[in-house]
């Protein structure tokens, strides 16, 4: 089996999070040499965490210059750690971060690059990489014969690796900070002043167009819907989706839940987030927005449609009922 | 013409030398015919524009559909005008075509015993399968009749082939189309003489109230404005109703046709270019089809007619039951729905002719009567007629004369009175009055102007629609049939299903690949959807109207179930879910200001509907 | 006053994303099923880095849009109809594959090439725009390379937001992680936007803009030279639709009061 490096940046307290971790654990499952590369302002305590991980080689490219996400300088890292490695395979987590620089980087080595990994296997000694085609529609399992082969590992989908911390020895490469005219000056929550998006939450909760239109009062409820829906998320610490359509209605000025961007779109040009479960909510469940639920586990929604798509094979329970109703009761219960 | 937008904005306005409404067959006759003359092989202008000198003539023609691909239609045509036009086209080539390998003609006996039978015909059924003349419930025709017959002819998607078109149009770098481009409104100078379109308002509310964003529709001026929006397209709509229609003419007689395109189930026998024409089932008046494409795939369509005298008549749910007729059962069971769509076609013929041209303008397509009801097709026709235009504008433009009343009369009209098209059409002319007496009748009417070309036929005018309870009677007593009505209105729901339930149509048994909801359909089939920014197209001008109207026949026509029962009796509008098929108009009851041709619901022109190719 | 900007939108077409999508195996390897019949469309982030980089262009002045894309000569013009109504730009077209499974390493090269031959062009006001991923292939990295190949180091992926500071700097917001953006100021072009959805809505169609768009679309098309883009060394061994049935149970006539316990007792589960 082919040697493999692992690159991860670390945090701002020079640790390891978990999308390496888990990177780690991809690579470390395809059983040939493992490198283990690390960027970042400071590395030590990232290298400790994977001392045990039976690397054959911890490199690092550490410093000033290298503390902020950038592309120059990022790149500028991620290639010096590559050729110091010589490895055939590549692999990072698909962080912001790496997403932005690796590509460039495979073109400098002369490799390939593919990015949103699901899984990587080993089968006859070649590695197979997972990965979805057409926003979530068709899966695909491939190989490439180029090297270095660069697979960037989407978060979530490989069980994080764990072992006893260490004491890590670093081969350290040495750069010379990078020319670059980009510096990060920092960065901005929601103007919406709601933090809506929990990356990390059990729960996807998606509004649907429904919530704005006219109810059987005949008039709309946006303020009762806003408030509804703001009040579940701070008690259930949910993460907030929606779909384009309502999103859509915000960008016109419409009747509109005013903590709703595009940010929060779920489907065809939205996110496709991984939540363990998902309640759709006003949503009728029509295609392009559901394949952003390929990779919700159980699903239930609320509709008082129940010929809705969700009724249909995409929902494991729809409920015929007036969401309104529905999320005051449940919102009493959970406080 | 009024100009209500407001303060702070300008209407800008743009000059062309020839604009069209509407990218149908019959447009893509005229610009593809025209396309061809307009350069001279060096690339020079052949004809020179008048708005912008040393440049070939400007002509851009608007298209309300959000993709030129988006039509709907049966097909199965002997292609005449086109190969004529075009003789280089290989029909057979485009995809989803296939060359007509076999036809019949069927009645369809009511194997469920729920459609309303006249004597005759119940005693005609019971003799057919007395005498078992029947197989699977289909009683098949020994021969086609000849004004039938498309033998020679070929099944195409009226999706592909507009497609196919548009891109040789437009590749040919002197003609552009715009799709997701919808036409208010004619724009008229003195003395009725139209002098352009002017486009719809974009970023405004439901109803009409702007947005942010809100951009007035521009004016386009045109020295001639080709009118090819379709039976029931507002700018030739508008047109009629200011000009009027000549003597004698009316428009009252309509169809609604509604397909599903079928992938058929693995080892199908069918083989392409099979062609089944029905009568008789899921009602008499109901006509069907069913065309077969090669790789599997079925079109599979009824159309419900304006002579079909039920107050709530519908026709998704026929539609369905006509698919599960034995007869055609046999082949789509098993299948799967992936295409869905419906318009109205526009059955007076020849009577139903508006003026042909006038002073700036001249009308092509179906909505210019060109749909022959006889032979039962429309596509070749409606191309026809803009070819001949384009011939027509050719001449003109080559001695410079102006698109006058006259000039286009004798080019244009001329043309057309002396082709095929008119032949036939009065041929045609009073095929279908039979059908005003009964199903019976109207079949014989048919097969004597057909067979004596025209010389011959049954008469027959229009009688009053029964009362919906009237109609009922029979089935429902009138207490159930205003419960069930009632509680259908109060849930917003249309009445059709419960009440054909109440008459012993079966249930329909989804199963959620061929037999699917409505909506399904919709989504599924035929991918309907409308961007945000446009007004309702379709209001209901007067409440009273609405209120007093028994049937609300609207609500049960609609073939997207975009028009629902509202508050206070009014019906209210989900323009997300209109396919543009135009049943609207036709089925209201309530005529405007004692016009007959006016009814209380406006319908204008709009982004969005149907998003499938394959119709 | 700030110097004009060359703008350069990278983009192709996808299929309508209303349309059923399923994959076949062709020749050359996996290919949509009967791509060339379906309705296409602007592919999705690419169209909203054209309107983002028209919007700019119009609030600097003698500021260009060219849209480079590779696609189906005869799928191209048809989305043409629909897009050069929404912004003024001039078209360089590619005549090869748009498929999702043909490879961005290629793709990035035939576009990098096509960018390098546009007259004029001035790497010292070149703004380098797209989509941060397809709706196709969904890499992500089509961009990056061509930036690697233009020589262009300073990059940036999930664009909301471009503002053009006092000085001529560029102030880019990028998404990161936890619904959040990255505030980031670049000096001076060149740079690579690879844009998210950003903040404009969809530009209203104006004849006036399609028309004099026109003139230069439909040679451009004419002109397009062939672009194959061969997937040397990369194999798909499988392309699948997943089985998405689940058994739906679904509940009517339960009291919304009932319903909510069963949902919260739901979420509590493990």
């Amino acid at each position: 089996m082919e040697s493999i490096l692992l690159l991860a940046h670390t945090e701002a307290d020079g640790s390891l999070a978990k999308p390496a971790l888990e990177a780690l654990a991809a690579a470390k499952s395809l059983g040939g040499e493992l490198h283990i590369g690390l960027v970042g302002a400071a590395i030590q305590r990232g290298a400790d965490q994977v001392a045990n991980a039976g690397a054959a080689r911890i490199l690092a490219v550490s410093g000033e210059a290298f503390t902020q996400p950038r592309y120059a300088t990022d790149a500028a890292a991620a290639e010096a750690l590559c050729r110091a490695s010589g490895a055939a395979l590549v692999m990072a987590p698909a962080t912001s971060r790496w997403s932005r620089a690796l590509p460039g980087v495979a073109f400098r080595l002369g490799g390939r690059v593919d990015s949103h990994a699901t899984a990587i296997a080993v089968e006859n000694s070649v590695p197979v990489l997972t990965r979805w085609f057409y926003r979530q529609r068709m899966e695909a399992r491939m190989t490439r014969s180029q090297r270095p082969w660069m697979i960037l590992l989407d978060a979530g989908c490989v069980a994080p690796w764990s072992g006893p911390a260490g004491a890590a020895a670093v081969e350290s490469i040495a750069l010379p900070a990078p020319e670059t005219r980009t510096s990060v000056v920092g960065t901005r929550a929601p103007e919406t002043g709601e933090q809506t998006i929990r990356p990390d939450a059990k729960l996807l909760f998606v509004a649907g167009a429904g919530w704005t239109k006219k109810q059987a009062d005949g008039a709309v409820h946006a303020a009762d819907a806003e408030k509804l829906i703001l009040d579940f998320l701070r008690a259930s610490k949910a993460s907030l989706g929606g779909s384009k359509s309502l999103v859509d209605l915000s960008g016109e000025g419409e009747a509109v839940l005013r903590f709703m961007t595009h940010l929060n779109q779920i489907g065809q040009t939205g996110a496709t987030p991984r939540h363990p479960k998902g309640l759709s909510t006003c949503c009728h469940g029509e295609e392009p927005h559901a394949v952003g639920w390929r990779f919700i586990g159980q699903r239930r929604a609320i509709n008082l449609d129940p010929n809705c798509g969700w009724a249909r094979g995409k929902a494991d329970v729809l409920y015929v009922a007036d969401a309104f109703e529905v999320m005051r009761h449940i919102n009493a219960l959970l406080v | 013409m009024s100009d209500s937008i407001g303060a702070g904005f300008e209407r800008q306005a743009m000059d062309v030398d020839i604009a069209c409404v509407g990218f149908g067959p019959a447009t893509a006759g005229f610009l593809a015919t025209l396309s061809r003359n307009l350069l001279n092989a060096d690339g020079t202008p052949a004809i020179e524009s008048r708005v912008m000198p040393g440049m070939p003539l400007q002509v851009v023609c608007y298209e309300r559909a959000d993709d030129v691909g988006f039509g709907v239609s049966g097909i199965v045509t002997r292609g005449r005008g086109i190969r004529a036009a075009l003789p280089d086209l290989d029909l057979a080539a485009i995809p989803m075509a296939a060359p007509v390998a076999s036809e019949k003609v069927v009645y369809l006996l009511d194997p469920v015993g729920a459609s309303r039978r006249s004597f005759a015909l119940r005693l005609a059924d019971r003799a057919f399968r007395a005498f078992r003349l029947h197989r699977h419930f289909g009683v098949e025709l020994p021969y086609v009749p000849p004004f039938l017959r498309k033998h020679g002819g070929v099944v195409l998607s009226m999706g592909q082939l507009m497609q196919h078109l548009a891109a040789e149009i437009s590749s040919s770098g002197v003609v552009q189309i715009w799709p997701g481009m919808p036409v208010a409104e004619p724009l008229t100078g003195e003395s009725d003489r139209v002098i352009g379109i002017r486009l719809a308002d974009q970023g405004v509310e439901r109803d009409g109230a702007h947005q942010v964003g809100f951009v007035p529709g521009m004016d386009i001026h045109a020295d001639l404005t080709v009118v090819g929006d379709g039976p029931a397209g507002a700018i030739g709509r508008r047109l009629n109703e200011q000009l009027g229609l000549p003597e004698g003419h009316h428009q009252r007689e309509w169809a609604l046709g509604m397909k599903m395109v079928v992938d058929l189930p693995e080892g199908s026998p069918l083989q392409p270019g099979t062609v089944f024409h029905t009568f008789g089932y899921p009602e008499p008046e109901i006509f069907g089809f069913l065309y077969v494409h090669p790789g599997g795939v079925a079109t599979v369509g009824i159309f419900v007619p304006s002579w079909f005298r039920s107050p709530m008549r519908t026709t998704y749910r026929y539609l369905q039951h006509y698919v599960m007729h034995p007869y055609l059962w046999r082949y789509l069971a098993g299948g799967k729905l992936r295409s869905w769509g419906a318009k109205s076609l526009q059955e007076s013929g020849r009577r139903g002719e508006p003026f042909l041209a006038g002073d700036g303008y001249a009308r092509i397509g179906e909505g210019s009567g060109s749909t022959n009801v006889l032979t039962g097709s429309g596509v070749d026709e409606a191309f026809a007629t803009g070819a001949q235009l384009a011939q027509a504008v050719l001449e003109l433009a080559r001695e410079s004369r102006p698109y006058t009343r006259e000039n286009l009369e004798r080019t244009y009209t001329g043309r057309r009175r002396a082709s095929w098209i008119e032949q036939e059409a009065r041929v045609a002319e009073k095929a279908r009055d039979g059908f005003h007496r009964g199903v019976v009748s109207g079949l014989a009417g048919m097969a004597l102007a057909g067979l004596t070309g025209g010389k011959l036929s049954l008469g027959g005018s229009p009688k009053p629609m029964p009362s919906p309870e009237q109609f009922y009677s029979r089935k429902v007593p009138a207490a159930e049939f205003h419960a069930i009505v009632d509680e259908c209105r109060a849930k917003a729901l249309p009445s059709h299903d419960a009440l054909m339930d109440a008459c012993g149509w079966p249930a329909i048994p989804f199963d959620g690949q061929l037999l699917v909801t409505h909506q399904d359909a919709l989504l599924m089939g035929g991918k309907v959807q409308a961007p945000a920014g446009y007004a309702d197209h379709v209001r209901f001008l007067n409440p009273e109207f609405c209120q007093a109207c028994a049937s609300k026949l609207c609500i049960e026509m609609c073939s997207g179930q975009a028009i629902t029962p509202g508050p206070n009796g009014v019906p209210q509008f989900d323009r997300e879910k209109c396919v543009f098929c135009g049943a609207c108009i036709w089925n209201c009851p309530a005529p405007m200001d004692g016009d007959s041709a006016r009814t209380n619901i406006a319908f204008h022109a709009g982004a969005g509907g149907l998003h499938s190719t394959e119709n | 006053m700030t110097k004009p900007f060359q703008i350069v939108v990278c983009g192709s077409i996808v299929p309508d994303p209303l349309q059923t999508l399923e994959p076949v195996t062709a020749a050359g390897g996996p290919a949509l099923k009967n791509e060339m019949m379906l309705p296409a469309v602007l592919d999705p982030w690419a169209g909203h880095a054209l309107f983002e980089a028209a919007h700019l262009a119009q609030k600097v002045a003698a500021s260009k849009v060219w849209l480079v894309s590779l696609a189906p000569k005869a799928k191209l013009q048809q989305v043409m109809m629909m897009v050069a109504q929404k912004a003024p730009f001039e078209l360089v077209a590619l005549d090869g594959s748009a498929s999702g499974f043909s490879d961005s390493f290629e793709t990035a090269a035939a576009l990098a090439g096509a960018v390098e031959a546009i007259a004029g062009l001035d790497r010292s006001r070149l703004l380098l725009f797209g989509g941060w991923e397809s709706a196709s292939r969904g890499a992500g990295s089509t961009l990056q390379m061509i930036g690697e190949r233009l020589g262009i180091n300073e990059q940036f992926q999930g664009v909301d937001r471009l503002t053009i500071l006092e000085d001529g700097s560029l102030e880019v917001l990028e998404r990161v992680e936890g619904g959040k953006h990255q505030v980031s100021v670049c000096a001076a072009p060149p740079a690579v936007l690879g844009w998210a959805t950003g903040n404009l809505p969809e530009p209203r169609n104006n004849p006036q803009i399609g028309m004099a768009n026109m003139r230069g679309v439909m040679p451009a098309l004419q002109k397009a030279k062939p672009a194959p883009v061969s997937n040397a060394g990369l194999c798909f061994q499988s392309v699948s639709l997943p089985k998405q049935m689940r058994g739906t149970r679904v509940v009517k006539n339960m009291p919304a009061e009932e319903i909510a316990r069963e949902i919260v007792a739901w979420i509590g589960e493990e």
